[in-house]
């Protein structure tokens, strides 16, 4: 890297360099040129003076224009033609007009070549600042969990403790590890999004099963935190979307809401499918603790937190809704969020085209169709 | 500026933990009411400033990193209150400069995470103690302090300069001027003065402290450049002459 940015910092010094040198060079032509024509003029003018001179030994008027035809002689007067200065000065124009377009061409080249080293030193620099910056926050975010689990092994070493208190430690050390665990998951699943690396299949799932999995590896932590979670979606609804990245894009969405939930409380969170025409929309609204409206598009930035660190036993990397928004945006789809405010509560809306039998089947149903809702609401307490 | 507020001696023993983080929190807190403290918790720093208006306590532990208003912040706002309660600021980043960011926000200590708990114990206690020593000196040996025309009301980290012009002096520079006062005439060196207001490894340098005393003789002496009670002794510390050293 450090050899690279030599290298592109000597090339931009040495274009530099040969711009310069070209403007020199066209001035200096420049100059030649006009040092070229003012030479010629006193050449010509020696040629009149000789004229006048055989004029004055007697001559003959013809005889000297014979034998200096760039002069001319008027009752015994000789000057230089008029053609001569014409075509002297039309020389110069030539000349000058020559090293502008040639030296213009030169000064244009060099100086697409400054942009482009330019750009890539400046690209590079943004992406090395980009790279420090992540590492930092990166650090940032393991040091809290690292400070609480070395916090509970020293209080374990340190003092004497109920069997009690020794049981709640060490279930807060394995949460720590195991925040500590999602945190590293996401970092990776974040890079690889963020270098393409990621290639999304697309067949059609179905929404509301892809749903209930999610929440039923939820179902545990949400009954802790008196969060009941809902469905609310129609039979059959289907998404062309990675089986895989629905997966991923539930979950952190499930996780959000529940980290939004657990300190006002308790709560609820409901998910609500509907097809609407040209689209598949999946809404998670939540009872949690909001956010100012303002604030929405920060929140699908990377390390962007709004509301404490989840509050109850719940932690939130700032990772989350990055990747949500990014995968959405590799499957061709987008997401939005939304809240009154702090406090009122928040709905994120997923939204995936839908696939052209899909499209037939909501125009065949009139438009956007009413939710059907599901015979049994799966909900979990 | 409103009533200056310091911690009073019964809440001497009480401290307001805010950080975000909750596993964290609890670790903190347990671990303080282990040690005999009473202790409160929040977790941002609306709530910190709210609990600190209507309450008091003998000692901040404050998150920088907080959700709405940051440690800095708030330590900024309770000294703009006039509120000198010591605050210990605890943070993911421990570089140099956010150190002194945070010290120059108005805290007493830093405290990089992830700490150990000793360590954290021991420079509660050494701040708790560094206030006593503060409250007790003050009241024992009279709170005002008068020299070269000059009063100092150290409860009220007040004082009216030898012109008549009114002082706000900060908890520091108040202690400062507490050290140089229990000994006048005697040298007392730059780290004396910096392990008995700070804390040993507070700061990077001593130069800290003559910062501190060029402020003092800005505040006090008639002409700063040729001073009479604050007296340098060259590459030892400074000797506080309550009398005009002619």
């Amino acid at each position: 890297m450090k050899a690279t940015r030599v290298f592109q910092l000597t090339a931009l010094a040495l274009v530099l360099v040969s711009t310069v040198e070209v403007g020199w060079w066209l001035l200096d032509q420049h100059r030649f040129a006009v040092d070229k024509v003012r030479e010629m003029h006193q050449v010509y003018a020696q040629q009149v003076i000789a004229a006048q001179a055989l004029l004055a030994a007697g001559t003959p008027a013809d005889r000297v224009h014979a034998l200096l035809p760039d002069v001319i002689v008027t009752n015994q007067h000789a000057a230089l033609s008029p053609d001569v200065d014409r075509q002297l000065l039309a020389e110069e124009h030539r000349h000058i007009a020559q090293y502008a377009w040639e030296g213009s061409f030169f000064i244009i080249a060099l100086a697409a070549c400054i942009a482009v080293i330019a750009r890539a030193l400046r690209a590079e620099a943004r992406v090395m600042q980009e790279q420090e910056s992540f590492l930092a926050l990166v650090s940032h975010q393991f040091k809290t969990p690292l400070a609480s689990l070395q916090l509970s092994l020293e209080t374990m070493a340190m003092r004497p403790l109920s069997p009690e208190h020794s049981r709640a430690l060490i279930d807060r050390m394995l949460a720590d590890l195991a925040r500590m665990e999602g945190m590293v998951t996401q970092i990776l699943e974040s890079m690889r999004l963020e270098r393409g690396r990621i290639e999304l299949r697309k067949e059609p799932v179905d929404l509301g099963g892809a749903v209930a999995r999610v929440v039923a590896g939820f179902e545990e932590r949400a009954g802790k935190d008196r969060i009941v979670v809902s469905s609310d979606i129609e039979a059959g609804l289907q998404v062309l979307a990675d089986p895989l990245a629905l997966d991923v894009i539930l979950r952190n969405l499930l996780e959000n809401a529940l980290a939004a939930v657990a300190p006002v409380g308790g709560g609820t969170i409901v998910f609500t499918g509907r097809r609407t025409r040209g689209e598949i929309e999946l809404a998670v609204r939540d009872s949690g603790v909001g956010f100012r409206p303002g604030d929405a598009p920060r929140l699908f930035q990377k390390f962007s937190r709004l509301h404490p660190g989840g509050g109850g036993s719940h932690f939130g990397t700032g990772l989350g809704l990055y990747i949500v928004g990014r995968l959405m945006q590799l499957a061709g789809g987008r997401v939005s969020a939304q809240s009154e405010g702090v406090g009122q509560g928040a709905t994120f809306v997923l939204a995936w085209p839908a696939s052209e039998t899909q499209q037939a089947a909501s125009a065949g149903a009139g438009g956007v169709e009413p939710l059907a809702r599901q015979p049994a609401g799966r909900e979990h307490s | 500026m409103t009533e200056p507020r310091n911690p009073p001696a019964q809440q001497a023993r009480r401290i307001l933990v805010v950080e975000d983080d909750p596993h964290l929190a609890a670790g903190v807190v347990e671990n303080l009411r282990a040690e005999g403290y009473a202790v409160e918790s929040v977790a941002d720093g609306r709530h910190a400033l709210e609990w600190l208006a209507g309450g008091s306590c003998g000692l901040v532990v404050l998150d920088v990193m907080l959700p709405e208003i940051d440690g800095f912040t708030v330590c900024r706002t309770l000294r703009e209150r006039g509120d000198n309660t010591p605050v210990l600021f605890l943070t993911a980043r421990g570089d140099p400069a956010d150190r002194v960011r945070g010290l120059e926000a108005g805290g007493d200590d830093y405290l990089a995470k992830p700490f150990h708990l000793r360590e954290l114990l021991l420079r509660v206690r050494a701040i708790l103690r560094r206030w006593d020593w503060y409250q007790s000196a003050s009241e024992a040996e009279g709170a005002v302090l008068r020299f070269g025309g000059n009063e100092v009301d150290f409860r009220a980290f007040r004082a009216r300069s030898w012109n008549g012009i009114a002082q706000e002096l900060t908890e520091k520079e108040a202690m400062i001027l507490k050290v140089l006062a229990e000994r006048p005439g005697e040298i007392v060196s730059r780290e004396d003065l910096l392990e008995r207001v700070w804390g040993y490894d507070v700061f990077p340098s001593t130069r800290t402290v003559d910062n501190f005393i060029l402020r003092l003789r800005k505040r006090f002496e008639r002409d700063p450049a040729n001073p009479r009670h604050f007296l340098t002794v060259w590459g030892v510390g400074y000797r506080f002459m309550s009398e005009d050293a002619t």
